[in-house]
């Protein structure tokens, strides 16, 4: 039989979210539109319009050696042009943010090649060539991975996962980055990623509602969903541990296992 | 009635909001002018900038600080609360001292030099010579000479807390010494602590040396063992009459630099650290200095607590955050596993909930993995629900790392308490380490989960490149050489498992008894309140120079 890739274990919403972010076969759903010369100026590597920068040569007049590993891949259009290699980090608040940042590595890693991704409790970098990250930029403010108030695009001084939300709902961000705009409910970027004030303001939407978010999240929480009420999520983390343990002590003892 | 939380003071002291709303204000509270301290920083920078002519430190410079409510923290089982600057190791004279007085202790027993004495040169070794060397040492180790007419010695006032103290098993023995030079394990520790503490040392009488901390400023942990052992022999040539060039001297010398036990083991060169350094202390040796148990035996989850505050400040904050990373340092990180009451909080629901399911301490059978493996379920859960159930105390740990730590503290404590055995108190600092990434989606930062995600193969393991007994580990075990907040539960595991037992000691009875002496100047019975102390400016450290400064 054929091995049937899996992806996540678990009944729970946040269990089924996981299993879904992680399948690249299932399209994730686009819930706003962010224009694409205003992506790139809220990532602030460059100004829309300007050219990539590069560091080295195009591919095709580089002179490659004849390399089987060459043949067998196919470089991302930024690694064929020669541009730099930057980042995109978004930052996910722990009350129900749609996505957290394991499930972002994971996410990225199942669905895109030619990335390097750095996970820690709060962010998550993804850095990439500079063309192609743009494109993967955008894809992930207007998908439903984002929401305005919850998800923060931030380089530097990222922390504020774990605080409490301010009046408005949005997670706090030492540089104010955005703004809570009350005309339109919206929330507005006011400045780049590392808090380079940006000449215009850039509206990245509306937050979605808790009772929505509760839906859409990845993460188990006791005023959520428990991860103690997923048998299954349960037992595979204990039982990961276990296999682990056995194999590092005894590992015949791992045998029936 | 549910129990109150223990946190919960904490939490009120630093928010307005109730402990458990989600939503809060920001941007509004004056920026950095809302901290006394950091006013007199800016102050104190700018007094500095003026006379100096080269720009200080600038609060105007980086990312505003203050844009949150600025929260004191309070050091845990105390009433004492601070603010975060009174925590940095550089601005805490308590937590210098602390490592102070690690260092400059050096253990020498006394038997191979007496027996030198008695069988090579013929002398006899009596009660009364005992007490006239212990004067003399007490003489020379602070800086006193006396086999040379002219010769300079070290300023009493820099050197007021250098001294020599000897202990021993023999009671008969130490009554003969004079009150004064001893450390009385009958009279310092409880009965049954103290009966097992002279079993396992013996008729061995021990030297507890405390060499000036300047010294150990001044030079490195290494001086520590030859300061000590130039003194000691020199006390040697004094008290007993003996010729200054005479071979036996060379053993004296010999032996109390080398058969001497450091507080420190040696690191390897790829440390970049000479001896008696704290990357070199195995967390069962700092939990040996840890004395909560000694003054309060009936409770274990004090005498953990402790033990982890000490690997606090000692392994994460001066030796990693200072020593290997330089810099600002570890501070803010470190902290939450002393401050605040919320790691208190978790191991006092772990013990309540190992006598009420698990039969009480140390009744959990350790080859009952899948059992024990439940209970770190339990308490890492009870944890991480807590955080999401209280946001003051999520964003009191507002660092993914330090939740990760605290919950994982708690479930190896709970694992070692339960069993008694400290490598099933590790092993559920793992499977917590695991959970807790299953459970929110998130741990700590990079390297904090690399060596996280691989530890369950190790806990266990005992062959030699994988593993050892968690009490020898220390901050130089490979996977722990660069754990940062890790390695205050680390000293708290193997602590929390042999006071479970009803030990007297973790691993080592004569350091045990080295550090019940009230004579330190740091208190290693209330380790918490003396870091508060420190950060309220009332701890008086010893090794100040004022004595040698013209006002």
């Amino acid at each position: 039989m054929a091995y049937k890739r899996q992806f996540y274990p678990g009944t729970t919403v946040p269990a089924v979210n996981r299993r879904r972010y992680l399948d690249p076969s299932q399209n994730l759903k686009k819930l706003r539109e962010v224009a694409m010369d205003d992506v790139v100026r809220i990532l602030g590597h460059r100004q829309p319009g300007e050219e990539y920068k590069s560091i080295h040569p195009p591919l095709e007049e580089a002179n490659e050696p004849d390399c089987p590993i060459r043949q067998l891949v196919t470089p991302l259009e930024g690694a064929k042009k020669g541009d730099r290699v930057r980042y995109v980090q978004f930052t996910d608040s722990v009350y129900f943010a749609p996505i957290s940042p394991y499930q972002r590595a994971w996410m990225y890693l199942s669905r895109y090649r030619g990335i390097d991704t750095g996970t820690l409790s709060g962010r998550q970098i993804i850095e990439m060539r500079e063309r192609d990250l743009e494109v993967i930029a955008k894809e992930f403010i207007e998908n439903e991975t984002f929401d305005p108030a919850l998800t923060g695009i931030r380089g530097a001084t990222v922390h504020g996962h774990a605080c409490r939300l301010d009046e408005n709902g949005l997670m706090f961000d030492a540089w104010q980055r955005y703004e809570w705009d009350a005309k339109k409910g919206e929330v507005v970027y006011v400045k780049d990623q590392v808090a380079l004030p940006l000449d215009k303001r850039i509206s990245v939407g509306k937050p979605d509602s808790m009772e929505n978010l509760k839906k859409r999240t990845t993460i188990f929480r006791a005023d959520g969903v428990d991860m103690r009420d997923d048998k299954e999520v349960t037992m595979y983390g204990l039982r990961i541990h276990k296999l682990r343990t056995l194999a590092g002590f005894q590992p015949f003892a791992m045998k029936g296992e | 009635m549910a129990k109150e939380k223990l946190f919960m003071d904490a939490c009120k002291k630093k928010f307005k909001e109730d402990p458990t709303d989600t939503h809060t204000k920001f941007y509004c509270y004056g920026g950095w002018k809302q901290s006394a301290r950091k006013r007199e920083f800016v102050e104190a920078a700018n007094k500095i900038a003026k006379q100096r002519g080269i720009p200080m430190m600038n609060q105007d410079i980086g990312v505003p600080l203050g844009q949150r409510s600025w929260m004191p923290y309070q050091l845990s089982h105390t009433d004492i609360f601070v603010e975060p600057d009174d925590l940095h190791c550089v601005n805490n004279a308590a937590m210098q001292q602390c490592w102070d007085d690690i260092r400059r202790t050096v253990l020498v027993g006394l038997d191979s030099p007496h027996q030198t004495i008695e069988r090579r040169l013929g002398k006899e070794v009596t009660p009364e010579t005992i007490n006239h060397y212990l004067e003399t040492v007490n003489h020379t180790m602070p800086g006193g000479a006396v086999v040379q007419e002219h010769m300079a010695e070290i300023n009493p006032a820099l050197a007021y807390d250098s001294y020599v103290k000897v202990f021993s098993g023999n009671d008969e023995l130490i009554d003969e010494i004079d009150d004064c030079y001893v450390i009385d394990i009958n009279k310092l520790f409880p009965a049954a602590q103290a009966e097992q503490l002279k079993k396992a040392i013996g008729n061995t009488i021990m030297q507890a040396v405390r060499v000036p901390t300047i010294v150990g400023r001044l030079m490195d942990g290494g001086t520590v063992s030859r300061h000590s052992a130039m003194q000691i022999s020199m006390a040697f040539i004094s008290a007993y009459k003996l010729a200054a060039g005479e071979a036996a001297i060379a053993d004296f010398a010999y032996s109390a630099k080398h058969q001497s036990i450091n507080m420190g083991t040696m690191m390897p060169a790829r440390r970049a650290r000479g001896p008696n350094e704290p990357g070199g202390i195995p967390f069962g040796v700092l939990a040996d200095c840890a004395q909560s148990d000694r003054v309060y035996p009936d409770d274990p989850g004090r005498a953990a607590l402790e033990a982890v505050a000490l690997g606090a400040v000692v392994f994460d904050q001066i030796y990693l955050g200072g020593y290997m990373s330089g810099g600002v340092g570890f501070t803010q990180y470190s902290t939450a596993a002393y401050t605040d009451n919320i790691l208190e909080d978790y191991t006092y629901f772990a013990i309540d909930h190992i006598k009420d399911k698990y039969g009480g301490l140390c009744q959990l059978d350790p080859n009952n993995f899948d059992k024990l493996i439940q209970l770190g379920y339990e308490v890492n859960s009870y944890a991480l629900e807590m955080y999401e159930r209280y946001p003051a105390a999520m964003e009191a740990h507002f660092g993914g790392s330090q939740r990760a730590t605290v919950a994982a503290a708690a479930s190896g404590i709970a694992g070692s308490m339960a069993t008694g055995v400290a490598d099933c108190g590790v092993n559920l600092w793992y499977l917590s380490m695991l959970q807790q990434k299953e459970r929110t989606g998130r741990l700590g930062f990079y390297g904090y989960d690399l060596q996280d995600q691989c530890g369950s193969a190790n806990s266990l393991a005992y062959r030699s490149d994988e593993g050892l007994p968690m009490e020898l580990r220390g901050p130089n075990y490979p996977n722990y050489a660069m754990n940062v907040g890790h390695l205050s539960g680390y000293t708290g595991i193997p602590k929390a498992a042999h006071v479970a037992r009803g030990d007297a000691f973790t691993v080592n009875p004569l350091i045990r008894v080295a550090f019940a002496d009230p004579a330190l100047v740091f208190d290693f019975a209330n380790v918490t309140k003396e870091f508060g102390r420190g950060g309220l400016r009332e701890f008086k450290p010893a090794g100040e120079r004022t004595a040698i400064i013209m006002e």
